[in-house]
């Protein structure tokens, strides 16, 4: 039961990412360029996940994860989507430039999702290091 | 026996009148449909707005909600440990209702272990709810809907009084003002240290 509904947030939580980009204009966390197939993609990943986990067994049972498991497990699904998003978005994306956005000073929205609007995940993290290493220079 | 214990026994007695109800309630109820379906509208909530201030100011409002979940929860452990007024209503003295609610416990969820007051489930659920409604109203309503569907579900599956999930509502209502308005303005800088490092982590 565990490992089945960290698969439903895992899955679940990969199209909500997808959907949200959309609205966030994050273009970093896209896998696809146009916002329509994004959007039947996040659609259909929040469907089938919940589809599957609510149909391939019986769930109305007294279960071994509880309250606390459950947030955990919640957590950890969330952000390894989260990761496994950026990764595939990084590899998937050619297009979306990661040269030309390096963060300006002393700017702390400069870092974090704002980043994703120019750049991938890695994208960002590469100039930024670039830059740390140009500011030491 | 609580107050209005009464309505239970109404409410049980729509199980097993109409299969596509029931099947509907069996969902609803389920530990977690609802639950789940809230987190992602909050992380869609957290990620979703393309201007960065009202995404700032919506991403603490999902902390504060956040926070109020697991002090609701908290909350209700601490309720259980020092007062536990009545059995479920399947296990109650009452035989009509007892029986009533066996039945529906049987069809639409299963018989759980742990005290009946307050539903822990509509508890987080109205913490939830309410954290997010404070600062968008819109989404707030949305998990208002969702969170009274878990609560009647809870109820019409003959697993709460009408009385816990009433409570739980309350108790979740009150948390999650508490957390909102006065703990977390109090305990700054760390919701914004909390945020930065969310910033830092490309998570926020």
């Amino acid at each position: 039961m565990a490992l089945d509904y960290f698969i439903l947030v895992f899955i679940s939580s990969l199209g909500v990412y997808q959907i949200a980009s959309v609205h966030a204009k994050l273009d970093g966390l896209c896998f696809f360029r146009q916002p329509v197939v994004q959007y039947i993609f996040g659609i259909l990943a929040i469907i089938g996940a919940f589809g599957w986990f609510f149909t391939s067994e019986e769930r109305n049972i007294h279960t071994t994860v509880e309250g606390s498991q459950q947030l955990g497990l919640f957590l950890g699904s969330i952000v390894a989507s989260y990761v496994f998003t950026n990764i595939l978005a990084s590899i998937m994306q050619a297009k979306v430039s990661s040269g030309g956005s390096t963060p300006r000073e002393g700017k702390q929205y400069d870092m974090g999702t704002e980043t994703l609007k120019k750049t991938t995940l890695f994208g960002g993290i590469v100039s930024s290091l670039k830059k740390e290493r140009k500011d030491r220079v | 026996m609580p107050p209005l214990a009464g309505w239970t026994l109404w409410i049980t007695g729509f199980v097993g009148k109409a299969p596509a109800l029931d099947h509907v309630m069996r969902l609803l109820t389920n530990d977690f449909f609802i639950p789940l379906t809230i987190c992602l509208i909050m992380l869609s909530l957290w990620l979703g707005q393309a201007d960065r201030i009202r995404r700032d100011r919506l991403q603490r409002t999902i902390m504060n909600a956040s926070v109020a979940i697991g002090i609701s929860a908290l909350v209700v452990k601490m309720i259980n440990n020092f007062w536990n007024p009545w059995p479920r209503p399947f296990l109650v003295d009452d035989f009509v209702i007892r029986e009533s609610a066996r039945y529906a416990a049987q069809t639409i969820f299963y018989f759980p272990t742990d005290p009946s007051f307050p539903s822990n489930g509509a508890t987080i659920a109205f913490a939830a709810a309410t954290g997010v409604w404070l600062g968008n109203r819109k989404a707030g309503a949305v998990l208002y809907v969702l969170a009274t569907l878990w609560a009647v579900a809870r109820f019409y599956a003959g697993i709460h009084f009408f009385v816990d999930v009433a409570g739980g509502a309350v108790v979740g209502i009150l948390t999650a003002l508490f957390i909102s308005k006065v703990f977390m303005p109090r305990i700054e800088p760390l919701p914004t240290w909390t945020m930065k490092l969310c910033r830092f982590l490309y998570l926020a």
